[in-house]
């Protein structure tokens, strides 16, 4: 697979995460999962990305965490999305919106 | 918070976190294996998948910390341990600038302990707001009879005392002969500040009558210093006075009312002394407010008192009233607005010393601006940049701070020493949690002050400039501050010279000012009156004084019942034929009584008629002598030769004005408003058991041709000779009474001078760094100019201009404030206007030189530029 993740902005993560979030409280695993499912296999998340831009996230209050158990019963940190992550979650969708309109138009201008 | 705590945490317990994360990588990792397994691999299989599925597990942890850990405690950590390298790689500046600070938080928190003893604490009694003192006459003397009219009044206070302090006692029997200090008081003294006595009992009303069993109750310090702390000591008698006074309790360690007094007596056993209601001898009244009563209210009572008062006795109390003052305000009210002055000035030296040290700070910001471009490049934020160099700031005036509160340590307790007693409350000046704290605030504050403006100047870099390597940009931005700080420190410099001249003025003017005695070689000492005989006191003392006179170097010898610059008694006078002065209106006057040979050792010089001689005795007409000012003030137009003058109202002792001689200054001098008329009786015509109680020390006057100290044990022998239980105290000589009447003029004067040197010497360094810095920028335009031909006259004068126009700027600046600011210290000036113009020329001229000076040096560098290394210097 070709890795999408290198030119990945980090805002774009950022989005990725709490709309995967946006569908239910999760840990970083499932996060990762709900990612690949939602882009359709497209985007494989790397913990190495996740977790520092989880931890970052969580510090903007745009999710909160707690430990619970999962449904086989393993304890995992699973992550809330905020009030404040929705409205995050909002703004950088109509942004990303207006840039890949601005980008369709270019391409098709040509 | 959570993030905070998070932080916190990060901080605290930096385990914790790790553990935290790893936790979770780890429940990560197991959920994966769960999921391999449920594709069929085998258990081993699904764990390695999942294993390296992760890559490099302890790098993800790393980075996974940095975000979560490096929060604000993190980041402070790494900029203190960055400011504290960078100070140890500068150690010069680090010098400089800590010890700037230092000496400016140090000053700052010694001035401050003090006012923080003498103004803001509360007294040591409960609810110390509801005390009072009450006043009829200045000086806060209130006549007992009229208090003891009133003072069981449940309508007007909640309790009240009378207290008059400066009594003092012969204690005997056992050991040496100690002089006392006493005070009388209430039975209810102790209750109306809510103290209690331990061991031992309080006084009780029984105690506080005339005939009663005499009862005394000792400080802590003289049943420590006499008794070893003895317990026992309760329920025995001591000898004060040749009489047997039952000690029946002991007052805190910490219990303080106006002066110390040894021991404290029921006035009630010698209420027999204060028949008049007039003020002499008057007593002081403490009283307690009745609970939630205001002042106002109290004061509007015993308005109606007074009035009642006045119907009753309208010869003693026609006009008279009775005003109340919180006892805060009594005591240290006079201290309050020269010692607001000091801290404000103390606080202009802070700045000052701010001001420098954030000049240094822009110096040195210039030498670090191409490692910070390097890092705004590389993506460290602006606020990331500024609190890295606040943090550095906050690092050095903490530093400062720590080194200023051991100086004030020292600072308070000398100036404790300078200043024995004419400031109320200094011997509790002490460096406290509030004045520690004070001293926090003041550090933080000027960490952010000095530090701000730097910071955020070296934030704003022009990054392809600095990049660049070129040395212009913001340079010129950075040299305007300096100047600015500049001006600022000389115009704060200049108001503080200003402040300091203006003392010395008053002070050479107080010190040029004719006492009208002469204080040189004049030894005195104090001995006590007990012996109820008089004849045998008169004779003790006409032998004492032949004694003394006999000894090798004495000029002369006196008995006088008072002192020059002892202040205002209160006894009044009337002379016959004139109008009688209202009630309440009489003027206070000072009374001596002295033995015929006073003036001639005191050195007052005789204006008109004669003094004292030995043929005034007892059995011949009374004569008392005058002063100028009550010949001026009484007899404007009239020869007060022969005129007859009495202390009370009916003539039925009176007096024949004999001679008038030269006023006698009181008080520390300044008292110019109002001269208080003096007037005195022979010591000859009246027996010493006359004389009223707080007299009862008579003051023995030698006059030397020697070194009069030397003195000092030939006369005690010869006491002691006569009598050896005579106490003999308060031995000094008149210099040293006239050098402690000026003590608190001299005090400010001494405060504010070292001060503005303070501030000059930082306003000149200030100065000086400055132009050195800008003639370092302008090397290569100075050399250009130098081999384009320019004289190293023009050079200098270009250099030397410009600093002189900073200060000439700042000079301006100065005086303005200072025509602002001098008023109000006009309570603090004596003979000079708060605008004196020699003053404010003098001080101008020399910052100018002192500026001219600090200029001078970088500008002779200058002219030294070799113009082929200047220009190569780029």
């Amino acid at each position: 697979m070709t890795n999408p993740k290198a030119d990945l902005l980090q805002g774009t993560l950022d989005m990725l995460i709490l709309k995967a979030l946006s569908l239910g409280p999760l840990h970083g695993y499932g996060i990762i999962q709900r990612i690949r499912r939602m882009s359709g296999e497209m985007m494989h998340v790397e913990q190495g990305a996740l977790y520092p831009a989880l931890y970052r996230i969580e510090q903007r209050k745009w999710v909160s965490s707690k430990w619970r158990h999962n449904e086989t019963g393993r304890r995992a940190k699973f992550y809330t999305l905020t009030k404040t992550g929705e409205k995050q979650l909002t703004e950088e969708e109509a942004s990303w919106d207006r840039l890949a309109l601005v980008v369709t138009r270019m391409r098709e201008a040509t | 918070m959570k993030i905070l705590l998070d932080r916190i945490r990060a901080l605290i317990r930096r385990d914790a976190v790790l553990h935290d994360i790893d936790d979770e990588l780890r429940s990560h990792m197991e959920m994966a294996a769960d999921d391999n397994r449920e594709t069929g691999m085998s258990d081993e299989d699904a764990d390695r998948a999942a294993r390296t599925s992760f890559g490099n597990l302890g790098s993800i942890k790393d980075r996974a910390y940095e975000v979560r850990g490096g929060g604000f405690m993190e980041t402070l950590l790494q900029d203190l341990r960055y400011g504290i390298r960078l100070l140890l790689k500068h150690p010069g500046f680090t010098l400089v600038a800590v010890a700037t600070l230092a000496i400016g938080i140090g000053a700052n928190t010694a001035i401050f302990s003090i006012v923080n003893a003498v103004l803001l604490r509360p007294f040591p009694f409960p609810q110390p707001d509801q005390i009072v003192m009450v006043s009829e006459f200045a000086g806060g003397i209130v006549s007992y009879p009229n208090f003891a009219d009133w003072k069981d009044d449940q309508n007007l206070f909640a309790s009240t005392s009378a207290v008059r302090s400066n009594e003092s006692f012969n204690f005997t029997g056992g050991g040496e002969p100690e002089r006392l200090q006493g005070r009388l008081v209430s039975a209810s003294f102790l209750s109306t500040l809510k103290v209690q006595p331990f061991p031992g009992r309080d006084l009780v009303a029984d105690d506080d009558r005339p005939g009663a069993i005499p009862t005394v109750l000792l400080s802590h310090a003289f049943w420590n210093r006499r008794f070893n702390a003895d317990p026992a000591i309760v329920g025995k008698p001591i000898m004060l006075n040749n009489q047997s006074y039952t000690v029946v309790g002991v007052l805190p360690r910490d219990f303080q009312f106006d002066l110390d007094a040894d021991v404290t007596i029921p006035i009630g056993l010698s209420a027999d002394r204060f028949k008049t209601r007039g003020g002499d001898p008057g007593v002081h009244v403490v009283a307690r407010l009745l609970p939630n009563a205001t002042e106002q209210q109290a004061q509007a009572a015993l308005n109606v008192v007074y009035a009642r008062l006045e119907h009753e006795y309208p010869s003693s109390n026609t006009g008279r009233r009775a005003y109340l003052t919180p006892m805060h305000e009594y005591f240290v009210g006079s201290a309050r607005q020269p010692l607001l002055i000091l801290l404000g000035s103390v606080g202009l030296v802070l700045l000052i010393a701010c001001a420098n040290v954030a000049n240094l700070l822009l110096v040195r910001a210039s030498t670090r601006k191409r490692e910070i471009s390097v890092r705004v490049a590389l993506g460290a934020s602006r606020w990331r940049i500024i609190r890295e160099l606040l943090t550095g700031s906050l690092l050095l005036s903490l530093i400062g701070a720590a080194l200023g509160v051991l100086l004030a340590l020292w600072g308070t307790a000398f100036i404790g020493r300078q200043l024995p007693a004419s400031i109320p409350r200094l011997a509790e000046a002490n460096v406290d949690l509030r004045v520690l704290l004070f001293a926090l605030g003041a550090s933080v504050l000027t960490g952010l002050l000095f530090g701000l403006a730097p910071a955020i100047q070296a934030s704003r870099l022009n990054l392809t400039d600095t990049l660049k390597g070129g040395n212009c940009g913001s340079a010129g931005r950075r040299q305007h501050l300096n100047r600015v700080l500049v001006v600022c420190e000389v115009a704060l410099t200049m108001t503080l010279l200003v402040g300091a001249g203006l003392l010395i003025q008053s002070f050479l003017r107080v010190m040029q000012v004719d006492p009208g005695f002469r204080s040189e070689n004049l030894l005195t000492m104090q001995v006590s009156v007990n012996n109820p005989d008089g004849n045998q006191v008169g004779l003790f003392f006409k032998q004492l004084q032949e004694n003394i006179r006999r000894l090798p170097g004495v000029k002369s010898v006196a008995l006088s019942n008072g002192l020059p610059l002892a202040g205002v008694n209160h006894p009044t006078y009337f002379i016959e034929g004139k109008p009688l002065p209202k009630n309440g209106a009489e003027p206070p006057a000072i009374r001596y009584t002295v033995s015929p040979g006073y003036f001639q050792t005191m050195g007052i010089e005789l204006v008109k008629g004669r003094v004292f001689t030995d043929q005034d005795t007892p059995t011949t007409p009374a004569v008392a002598v005058i002063d100028e000012a009550l010949a001026q003030r009484t007899f404007p137009n009239e020869d007060p030769i022969g005129k007859r003058l009495s202390q009370s109202r009916d003539f039925s002792s009176a007096y024949e004005i004999v001679g008038i001689v030269r006023h006698v200054e009181q008080d520390d001098f300044d008292q110019r408003a109002f001269r208080p008329p003096q007037f005195y009786f022979s010591f000859n015509q009246i027996s010493p058991d006359q004389l009223p109680g707080s007299t009862r020390r008579i003051n023995l006057l030698v006059r030397t041709d020697v070194e009069p100290t030397s003195l000092t044990a030939a006369v005690r022998a010869e006491i002691a000779g006569l009598n050896k239980d005579q106490a003999v105290f308060n031995v000094r000589t008149m210099d040293d009474i006239v050098s402690q009447s000026v003590a608190p003029r001299r005090f400010s004067m001494m405060l504010l001078t070292v001060f503005a040197v303070a501030a000059l010497m930082l306003a000149s360094i200030g100065l000086y760094g400055t132009m050195s810095y800008a003639v370092a920028q302008k090397t290569s335009e100075i050399g250009l100019r130098i081999a384009l031909g320019a004289q190293s006259q023009n050079v200098l004068r270009m250099v030397i201009g410009e600093g002189m126009k900073l200060t000439l700027i700042g000079v301006l600046l100065g005086l303005t404030a200072s025509f602002a600011l001098t008023r109000t210290m006009k309570s603090l000036l004596f003979g000079v206007s708060t605008t004196d113009p020699l003053t404010f020329l003098g001080i101008t001229l020399m910052l100018a030189a002192v500026a001219l000076f600090a200029c001078w040096i970088p500008a002779r560098r200058a002219t030294k530029v070799v113009p082929l290394v200047a220009l190569r210097y780029e």
